[in-house]
Order: C-alpha cells, then sequence, then structure tokens
C-alpha cells in the first residue's frame, strides 16, 4: 500500500516538474532548436543577456503582475470585507457581477477594455495594462478572500467588540489575520493569472510597453528562441527562491 | 504632467545611482557637448548611439546631448533631504512618469511586426544613421494585428507588416495609407516580377518585405520523394496518419481547391462544399493541424510528411538532411509579407524613411539572411552568397513561380470558409 502511495506521489510530481526540469536542461543545450541533446553550453545565457529587449519585457511582466496582484489584493480584500460584513442593497448583485467578471471569456474582456479605453482617450501602455490585469486578477482575490470569510464563527468579531474593540481595531487585528492565508493565495493567483496572460495583455497595451508572454507568442513565425528557454529557467529560479524563502519565514513564525 | 526638462533632470539623477552611464558611452557624449556648452540639439548622429539598446525609459527619452540637468544634485532636488530609500523605488517611478508622459520632439517609429520579423541589427542601423528610434511591438498573428489596428482605427502604429490576403482586406477596408514612391528611392531595387500582385495591383498600399512558398514537406527516410510530388499524392492510402496540415483555414482549402482545378481565391459556395468534400476523405491521413511548431513536429517524427511553408522547411533541412521540400505539380501558395502604414499612422513620413532603408541592397540581403526567408529585392538576391542564392526550397524557379498562386481576400464568403473548417475540424 505505501508503495502504491509513494508511486502515486511520484507520478504526479513527475507530472508537474518533468516539463520544467526539461526546459532547464535545455537551456544548457547547444543544439539551436533545442530538440535534440548534443552538448553542454552557456551560450544562450550569454545572448540573453545581449538580448535587452527580452530581458526588459520580462521585467515588464514582472513589474505589472507584482503591482496588479498587490493592487487587486488591496482592493480585492476591501470588497469581500464590504460583502461580507455589511448588508446593503444589491449586495446579492455585486457578488453575482462578481463572477461573470470571473467567467467571461479574456477576448471580451480584451476588447471591451480596448473599447473603453479609446472611448476614455488614455494613452495605451503601462497605465492601461496595469488598471486591465488589475481588473481580471480583482474576482479571483474577493473570491478567495470571501470564501475564507464566510468560513469563519462571526461572533469572533462581536467577542471581540465586547472587549472594547472598535470596528477598525476588529478589522485590523480580528479580520484581517484569519484573513491573510486567504489573501496571500489571492495574490498568488493574481501574480500568476497577470504572468501569462496574453490575450487581454495584447489588446490593451501600447507600443511602448511590451510584456513577455506577447514576445514570445509572436515568436511562432520565425521560432522560438533558445534564449527563451534560459530566461524561463532564470525565472524559474526567482520563483523557487521566492517560495522557498516565504516557506522559512512563515516557519520561524 | 511633467515637462520634458523636469523629465529629464528626474531620469538623470535616478539612473545615476545604476552606474548605468559609468565610463560608458553615455558620459562621455554628456561631456562632450557640456563643452560646447549648449543646450542645443546635438547634431552629431554618432552621439545619439546612446539611445541603442536601452529601453525607451531606462535612459529617458531626451536626447542625452541636450541634458541640461546634469549638475543637478539629488539634495538640491529634495532640499537638502537625503532620500537615498528613494533610489530603491525610483525605477518605478521613472517607469510610471514615462508612460503617462507623452514623448517629446524626440523623432520615433512604432512598429508592429512579429518577433525578430525585422531584425535588431538592421533597426540599430537605421537608429544609428538617421536618429530615429524604433519602437517594435509584436503581434502572434495577422488576425490580432488586423484586430488591434481596426479598433485603433489605424492610429497608434506606423508601420505593420500583414501576409498576402490580409493586405488585401485591409486595403479594401480603407485601413491603409497609399504609400508615396516618391519618398522611397530604392523602390527600383523590387523585382519587377514580385509587384503589381493581385492581393494589392500596383503596389499603392505595400512594399513587398520578405516572401516565401507553402508547398510539401517530406521526410524521405520514411517516404520515397517520388511518390509525393503534387498535392493530390496526400490522399494516397499510404500517407495514413502521418501527414501535418497547418492550422490555417484558407491553407487547406487551397490545396484542395488545387486539386480540384478551382482558383485557390474562390468565393463559389459550391466549389467550396466539393472542397470540403475532398479534405473529409483527407482526414485519415491527418495526423495533426498545426501552424506554430511545424519543424519540431518533423524533427521528433510526429508527423513525416505534410503542407509546410519554405522557411520552415528551411529550418529543418538543416537538422534533417534526409527532409525534402517539394514544388506540387498543380501549383504552390506564394505568399508576400509587405510593410504598410496604417491609415491614421502618427509618423507616417518616418515610416517612408524605414520602408526606404528596408528596400537598401545590403540591408535587405541582412534581413533575409537572418530571417531565412527570400527577399523580393533584385539588387540583394545578386549580393546573397551562391549558396543560399541557389537553395530552391528559398528561391524556386520562374517555371515555378509561373504556375503559383497569391491569396486574395475573399470577401463575405469568409463566412462559407469558416462554416465548412468548423464541420471539418469537428469530425
Amino acid at each position: 500500500m505505501t508503495k502504491l502511495k509513494s508511486t502515486y506521489l511520484a507520478l504526479i510530481f513527475g507530472f508537474l516538474y518533468l516539463p520544467m526540469a526539461v526546459l532547464v536542461l535545455f537551456s544548457f543545450n547547444s543544439s539551436k532548436y533545442g530538440l535534440r541533446w548534443e552538448s553542454y553550453t552557456l551560450e544562450w545565457y550569454r545572448s540573453l543577456a545581449t538580448d535587452e529587449t527580452l530581458v526588459w519585457a520580462a521585467f515588464n511582466t514582472l513589474l505589472v503582475a507584482t503591482l496588479a496582484a498587490s493592487l487587486a489584493c488591496v482592493v480585492g480584500t476591501l470588497g469581500a470585507i464590504g460583502i461580507f460584513r455589511y448588508r446593503f442593497k444589491g449586495r446579492a448583485v455585486l457578488q453575482g457581477l462578481l463572477s461573470v467578471t470571473l467567467m467571461s471569456p479574456d477576448i471580451v474582456m480584451a476588447v471591451s477594455l480596448l473599447v473603453l479605453f479609446i472611448a476614455l482617450h488614455v494613452k495605451l501602455g503601462f497605465l492601461t495594462l496595469l488598471l486591465s490585469h488589475t481588473t481580471f486578477c480583482l474576482p479571483f482575490v474577493t473570491m478567495t478572500v470571501l470564501s475564507r470569510l464566510e468560513g469563519f464563527d462571526p461572533h469572533l468579531i462581536e467577542a471581540a467588540e465586547d472587549l472594547g474593540a472598535d470596528e477598525w481595531q476588529a478589522m485590523r487585528q480580528v479580520v484581517l489575520p484569519l484573513a491573510m492565508p486567504a489573501i496571500l493565495a489571492g495574490w498568488l493567483l493574481s501574480f500568476t493569472i497577470s504572468l501569462d496572460d496574453v490575450v487581454v495583455s495584447f489588446f490593451v497595451t501600447g507600443p511602448e510597453f511590451e510584456v513577455l508572454p506577447l514576445k514570445i507568442y509572436s515568436m511562432v513565425r520565425l521560432g522560438v528562441k533558445p534564449e527563451v528557454n534560459a530566461l524561463a529557467s532564470l525565472m524559474f529560479a526567482v520563483s523557487l527562491l521566492v517560495v522557498s524563502s516565504a516557506q522559512c519565514l512563515l516557519q520561524r513564525k | 504632467m511633467f515637462v520634458a526638462a523636469e523629465m529629464r533632470q528626474f531620469q538623470q539623477i535616478f539612473t545615476r545611482p545604476f552606474g548605468l552611464a559609468k565610463g560608458s558611452l553615455c558620459k562621455r557624449v554628456e561631456r562632450e557637448c557640456k563643452d560646447r556648452h549648449t543646450g542645443m540639439d546635438c547634431r552629431y548622429p554618432e552621439h545619439r548611439e546612446v539611445n541603442l539598446g536601452h529601453p525607451p525609459w531606462r535612459l529617458g527619452s531626451g536626447n542625452p546631448c541636450r541634458n541640461d540637468g546634469q549638475n543637478l544634485k539629488l539634495t538640491t532636488l529634495t532640499g537638502g533631504i537625503d532620500l537615498r530609500w528613494f533610489r530603491l523605488i525610483a525605477p518605478l517611478l521613472i517607469l510610471s512618469l514615462c508612460c503617462t508622459i507623452v514623448h517629446g520632439k524626440e523623432q520615433e517609429i512604432r512598429l508592429f511586426g512579429w518577433s525578430d520579423y525585422l531584425v535588431q541589427e538592421v533597426l540599430d542601423r537605421f537608429t544609428l544613421e538617421t536618429g530615429i528610434r524604433v519602437i517594435y511591438t509584436t503581434y502572434e498573428s495577422n488576425e490580432s494585428m488586423y484586430a488591434k489596428l481596426k479598433l485603433l482605427d489605424g492610429g497608434g502604429y506606423d508601420l505593420a507588416i500583414p501576409s498576402t490576403y490580409f493586405i488585401d482586406k485591409m486595403r479594401k477596408e480603407g485601413m491603409l495609407q497609399p504609400i508615396d514612391k516618391d519618398k522611397l528611392p530604392h523602390y527600383k531595387n523590387l523585382d519587377p516580377r514580385q509587384l503589381d500582385k493581385p492581393f494589392d495591383p500596383g503596389n499603392h498600399y505595400s512594399i513587398p518585405y520578405l516572401w516565401g512558398t507553402t508547398g510539401i514537406g517530406v521526410y524521405t527516410a520514411k517516404f520515397e520523394l517520388r511518390t509525393i510530388q503534387t498535392w493530390a499524392d496526400l490522399w494516397k492510402p499510404m500517407f495514413l496518419g502521418r501527414l501535418l496540415l497547418p492550422n490555417d483555414m484558407r491553407e487547406v482549402f487551397h490545396v484542395a481547391f488545387r486539386v480540384l482545378g478551382f482558383s485557390g481565391n474562390t468565393t463559389d459556395p459550391a466549389q467550396i462544399r466539393s472542397a470540403y468534400a475532398l479534405l473529409k476523405k483527407l482526414l485519415p491521413n491527418v495526423r495533426l493541424f498545426n501552424s506554430d511548431a511545424a519543424d519540431v513536429l518533423f524533427v521528433t517524427g510526429e508527423a513525416d510528411a505534410g503542407v509546410i511553408w519554405n522557411g520552415a522547411a528551411h529550418r529543418i533541412q538543416r537538422e534533417e538532411p534526409a527532409f525534402r521540400y517539394v514544388y506540387p505539380a498543380e501549383g504552390v501558395i506564394i505568399w508576400m509579407d509587405s510593410l504598410v502604414i496604417p491609415k491614421n499612422a502618427p509618423h507616417a513620413e518616418l515610416a517612408h524613411r524605414l520602408i526606404d532603408f528596408l528596400l537598401r541592397p545590403d540591408i535587405a540581403k541582412l534581413s533575409s539572411e537572418k530571417v531565412g526567408s527570400a527577399t523580393p529585392n533584385a539588387e540583394a538576391v545578386k549580393l546573397l552568397s551562391p549558396e543560399l542564392r541557389n537553395d530552391t526550397t528559398v528561391y524556386p524557379s520562374d517555371e515555378v513561380l509561373a504556375k503559383g498562386e497569391y491569396q486574395t481576400d475573399i470577401g463575405a464568403s469568409i463566412t462559407i470558409y469558416t462554416e465548412y473548417w468548423e464541420k471539418l475540424k469537428a469530425e
């Protein structure tokens, strides 16, 4: 039985991590088309260092993902607390609308956002991209936080208020710490969604601000460059570092 | 809103701590210009070299030679307060500033194309020679490029590179502006055989950039070359489950039309229906429809024959010498990627200059070599190595060209195509 368990586990992890292992391995492959193993090389990392447009596209992507996820977390958490804590007209409608944005196809969102920006005469670029990413990340954060809030005992807040906490203190010291895991989960979710979004980004970004997914997608015409493997490996290493350091910090706490 | 001068001060201060300019060309240029005590435009194009390679917002939009904020210290701006922590968030600040500020007088041009389809080396040389900065944005298909330009009403971008029938479509829908050939002294370099094609008669709206063909690819280790010489051969039972077709409605229908002896641009519903009936019989042979990774699928042995464009075939040949590209007897599909200027392009004048630059023989040669597609530039072909010039995969014979066909816009008939295409893919 334990053998079955461990094989199952190995299979799942292999399925998840094998593609990434291959990617990292092939970023050191000297074969230009990355299809067969030839020999070990650092050439792609070297040429990546000189390919400024690719590196900056990666930087832009990380920047937008970080900012959009953080912004969505702030607004989304506030929204979730609002929906959870207060009773007002149209509350149910609001909640329903959230799931509509959650389910609407990317292309619909992309085109409607672009039409909106054109109508408002907003110059397409970093700002429009950030606003759009925040928009489509928002329901993910709100939903995760809301489901967490709905799962805990409302008497906790009443207890806090009985002990003399005002509304703000109850929020700050009771609700927020309880919701924290959900907020973090929402942040990570938003970050990932923003990081690999192509459709919305293509429509709402301007000529001066290009993100990595668009650039890679657009390489289909000439074949994806091996430098992309190197870049993806580096990004994987960074995320591994972030996740493991977060784990360490949480454990020490 | 910040004015341009203030902007430049900001950028100068915030980029300095990152050691960007240290000892680099950037510093040298600043000093030279300072010695001249001019606050005016630098007259020496080579000084502008500093803009090369740096993204627009790292060095700032201002011409470095014009920089008048160089003696400013960080503390003078903040009134003696040392805001060292500020440097940490400085890149973010510069970025958001740059994105909201409309760039000043600096000349720049916005290009819309596939990744690396215009070679970076070429664009760098253009910037070096003219001082015009090129901002290169990418798209992944003609369809998405068309959709975005349509929504933006042709504004925002100065130059795009649509292929064959999209040129026709955009031209007919009034999305392009006429190209003034008087501003293109190098237009004469183009091969007359590649001009005045049905998708843009007279080339009023488009200038050919690179071209190629879609034909048959076959891995000769698996199937003998003589077994597959025509489009009709694809239907042979021997290819059961071994073919790769492009995931492109027009190309797949084009093949069937040629087998039936129709034009690849037919709009006759009866002909489209018969092509569909024929394609249904091809399905058992089709391993998969894919346009994005044809080279990978062939090299890994996923498919052994199929419909492929010559650029991909050329790449496979370098890995697999046994791979052959065949010009089918019924006539090959020819495509042409051309440079066009959208209707409301903000810098149409500069776009003309870039087009003319790309038509220069040495530049066209470089583009063709780097991308691996054929150039329509007759003068550039003369400069190519005999090895490449005589490679029939890239440069087919006149005979093949005469039999080939370009795709033009089929207007509203596209809905009939789509209907049958969906049916075909569903089976």
